[in-house]
This record gives C-alpha cells, sequence and structure tokens, in this order.
C-alpha cells in the first residue's frame, strides 16, 4: 500500500496523458462520425442503385471486420502495399490513423441507427409537406430531422458509451492511451517497473468518463421530452 | 462515382510505381532515423525530462549522428515490429531484439552486440523448486508468445501458456495461474525483487544464452553501415563505457 502511495503521482501524471489522448480520439471520432454517417445513410437509402448497393456493400464490409483488424489495416497497409508510409511515424501520425478507422466505423453503425429513425417517421409528414409545397431538403431539416433525433438519442447514448471504451483497441497500432499508458509500468517506467496496479486502476478513469456521459445523456433525453 | 474509382486506382498504380531507393539514401533524405523501441531499461527509457535514455538509445543517437541525420524514438507494439519495419513508419528495430530465426529472416541484422539469458521465474517460497529438474518439468510455464523463452521451454517439453508479453508472463506468476515463468535476464534484473510489484518473486536457474542486435529492413544497407560503426566506437572504448553508465558492461560481446 505504501508502494503505491509512493508510486500514485508519476503514475497519475501518466495515466492523466494517457487519458487525454483517450479522450481526444472519442471527441475526433465523434465530430466525424456524426456527418459522415448522415452521409452513409443517405447512400443507403438513395434511389440510385449503383450508390445504395456500393453504401450497403460498405457497411458489410465495415460492420463484418473486427474493428482491431481495420485500425492495422489503415495504419500499415499504405507503408507495406504502396510503399509509401502516408501517416508518418510519431504520435500525431498514429492518431490520424486511428481517428480515420474510428470514424469510418462508427459513422457506419450510426448510418443504420439514423436509417431506422427516419424510416420510423409516418409517410404521411412527407406527404402533407409535398402538398404544402415545401422541398424535399426542407421537409427533411424542419419536419424529420428534430423528431428523428430524439428517437435515435437512445441506441446512439449506447453506441457513444461503447465508442469511450474501444478506444482502448488502438493500443494496437501503439497509440499511447491510458490502457498503453498503464500497461507500461507493468514492464517498466519512469523509474517504476513491475507494476501491476495502474492497469486495473485505468478502469476507474472509464467509469467516471461513462458516468459523466451517461448523465449528460440522459439530461439531453428529458430536453427533447416536450414532444412525443 | 466511376470517376472517383478511376481517380483513386491511378493514384494506387502511381505509389506502387514508385521505385525503392537505398536504405541509407531514404533516411538522408528525410533527415531522420526512426527507431522503432518499447520502454524496456536498461535498454530504452525515458529519463526524468522525458528523453529517451538507455544503452540502445545512446547507441542510436550516437549512430544517427555519424550518419549526418537526426534521431527519432517512437514508440511500438513489440509484436508489430516487421509490420512497422515494412510499412516504413519505423527504419530500425533497436530495443535489446534477440536474434532469433525469426528475426534473421524477416529482417537485415547488425552482428550482436550484448548477451543475454533466458531466466526462470519463480515465487520466492517456491524457489528450491529451480534446483531439481524433474520438479521443474511438472510446472506450468507462462512465456510470452514468440519469445525465445517460450523456444526454450518448448525444447524442453515443458507445459507452457503463451501471453502477449514478458511482463503479462510475471502477472500470471504473481496472481498464481501460471507456476513459472520464463524471460530475460536484462529484464529479470530490472523487473523481479525489492522495490517492484514483484516483491514475492525471485530469479532462479538460466535455461540458454542468447545475443541481442539490430534490426533493419531486409536488404537495407544501414546493417552494414552499423557494423563498421559499432566497431569503430569498440575500438575507440566508447561502447564499452556506453555500456558501463547502464551497468550491462558485462554481457557486452567484443566487435
Amino acid at each position: 500500500m505504501k508502494l503505491i502511495l509512493e508510486q500514485m503521482p508519476v503514475v497519475l501524471n501518466s495515466l492523466n496523458i494517457g487519458f487525454l489522448q483517450t479522450v481526444r480520439l472519442f471527441f475526433v471520432t465523434l465530430i466525424g462520425a456524426f456527418p459522415l454517417g448522415l452521409i452513409v445513410c443517405m447512400g443507403t437509402m438513395s434511389k440510385f442503385k449503383p450508390l445504395s448497393l456500393f453504401c450497403k456493400f460498405q457497411v458489410w464490409v465495415i460492420r463484418g471486420t473486427p474493428l482491431m483488424i481495420q485500425l492495422l489495416i489503415i495504419y500499415y497497409f499504405p507503408g507495406l502495399v504502396l510503399h509509401k508510409n502516408i501517416w508518418g511515424s510519431g504520435e500525431t501520425g498514429r492518431f490520424t490513423a486511428a481517428a480515420v478507422a474510428f470514424i469510418i466505423n462508427y459513422a457506419d453503425y450510426f448510418s443504420e441507427i439514423y436509417r431506422g429513425g427516419i424510416q420510423s417517421i409516418p409517410v404521411g409528414q412527407e406527404e402533407a409537406g409535398l402538398v404544402l409545397g415545401m422541398t424535399r431538403g426542407q421537409i427533411f431539416f424542419r419536419i424529420k430531422l428534430l423528431q428523428m433525433i430524439k428517437r435515435i438519442l437512445p441506441p446512439m447514448s449506447n453506441e457513444i458509451i461503447t465508442l469511450v471504451k474501444d478506444t482502448s483497441l488502438a493500443r494496437i497500432i501503439a497509440l499511447q492511451e491510458i490502457i498503453w499508458a498503464g500497461q507500461a509500468f507493468l514492464k517498466g517506467s519512469q523509474g517504476i517497473s513491475g507494476a501491476i496496479w495502474p492497469l486495473f486502476f485505468t478502469a476507474f478513469y472509464y467509469l467516471a468518463a461513462t458516468g459523466l456521459l451517461t448523465l449528460g445523456l440522459g439530461a439531453l433525453e428529458k430536453k427533447l421530452d416536450y414532444f412525443r | 462515382m466511376k470517376k472517383m474509382i478511376c481517380l483513386l486506382l491511378s493514384v494506387l498504380c502511381l505509389f506502387t510505381a514508385v521505385a525503392l531507393a537505398a536504405d541509407s539514401d531514404t533516411i538522408t533524405k528525410n533527415g531522420k532515423l526512426i527507431v522503432g523501441i518499447t520502454d524496456f531499461a536498461p535498454m530504452d527509457y525515458k529519463d526524468a525530462d522525458g528523453k529517451w535514455i538507455g544503452f540502445d538509445a545512446d547507441l542510436a543517437r550516437l549512430f544517427a549522428e555519424s550518419l549526418g541525420v537526426e534521431v527519432e524514438f517512437v514508440e511500438i507494439d513489440w509484436d508489430n515490429k516487421v509490420l512497422e519495419l515494412n510499412a516504413g513508419s519505423i527504419d530500425c528495430v533497436w530495443n535489446g531484439m534477440t536474434l532469433t530465426d525469426e528475426v534473421l529472416s524477416a529482417m537485415e541484422c547488425s552482428k550482436p552486440y550484448c548477451n543475454n539469458a533466458q531466466i526462470v521465474i519463480l515465487p520466492k517460497d517456491k524457489a528450491a523448486l529451480a534446483d531439481d529438474a524433474d520438479k521443474l518439468q511438472a510446472l506450468n510455464f507462462a512465456v510470452e508468445a514468440g519469445s525465445s523463452g517460450e523456444a526454450v521451454v518448448n525444447e524442453r517439453g515443458w507445459n507452457c501458456t503463451p501471453v502477449k508479453a514478458q511482463s503479462d508472463a510475471l502477472m500470471e506468476v504473481a496472481a498464481g495461474t501460471s507456476d513459472a515463468a520464463v524471460i530475460d535476464s536484462l529484464m529479470a534484473a530490472a523487473m523481479v525483487g525489492e522495490g517492484t510489484g514483484y516483491e514475492n518473486l525471485t530469479y532462479t536457474v538460466q535455461l540458454s544464452t542468447e545475443e541481442y542486435g539490430v534490426g533493419f529492413r531486409k536488404g537495407s544497407d544501414l546493417a552494414e553501415k552499423l557494423n563498421a560503426f559499432l566497431k569503430d566506437l569498440y575500438d575507440k572504448g566508447t561502447l564499452l563505457e556506453t555500456a558501463k553508465t547502464y551497468g550491462v558492461e558485462a554481457a557486452l560481446i567484443a566487435q
């Protein structure tokens, strides 16, 4: 116990730096995947057959393969196959590659949730809009979007909370997020070697983050409660 | 859509058409030698200011200087070292790497510069088991998958559980999920005993000896350059001096 207290400042500092990287990856993924998911969703529902087939195929590939493999492919393939490492070697390159993999992966999951939300809006509302002379764009943004957001919030919350924990997969391409930072002390880092507890301690960071998110998303759900 | 696909394909062709230049030219052009490492005292580790030091790190810095380029240290996942090399995200693996058959066939390696050994780690209260080969045979060993420790254990036909890292192997013993572990002696010295999280473990018998080397991309001309460089450093006495700084002089190999 005394040993742990002595190690605490160094370990926490290192875990905080790792967690910052985790949080950064989390937000970048969300910012990228929210709009990209909508684009993929529109593509899937498009009346133009080749586009919708392509989107459906793409969703199948991404949802049908492990995110870990996608990370490895996105980071290593350009250098291995094209002999041109487009990401760079340092932490920034690894982060960019991880962000790209996460955005594509999560956008595809989001797109299916969006589709469910859009298709759950009764056709009558679209017909009414058309009768009133609104364009399809107006109908989508002014009538359907907000109702859709309310309906998809619970499944989206699920995905968002999963994302917090999925970020740990990025350690496979040596992105130094919090699990990596915790594991470093197992072997030896900054004068502390063979320390087991930092790895397990990382769980508290995830718990705190998901706790905050649960509260925030719950509040948002309440806010959207006024229209049913 | 079709236009997009055509464009994508032509870009792909362009990249593949780029001819591969000699490795030393590539590095001079980039202005830096990117060294793939893991946090591994006393070979590569960070000092209080966050600068990479260690026996390997100091040598890598000197080598880059001799090539007239900067050195950049990048932490990698040890399992992916060959991938990283071939993908060009690192230029060499310089991190107390045992020259196994797998490493020698996948990389262009330097001559060995340091000795290492595989040793058995046991809980302190069971250390006496190591004195008796029959008793060792009955134990269940945790080893790092793909490590030379695993090879040694398999050679003897002992029961073993492969885990992801040498540190995981130690955790198995500490948690009692395995009876013993086989890891590098240089690493064991830093990780086991007083002041570590593994105070109840101890190192016992040495199973085999092996050698450390530096790995470059297959066909790279840098391995030869490093051999000449290390020989020069050895003759000047710098190599021994650096080894003494990190307490590995006993393991040093004459060049």
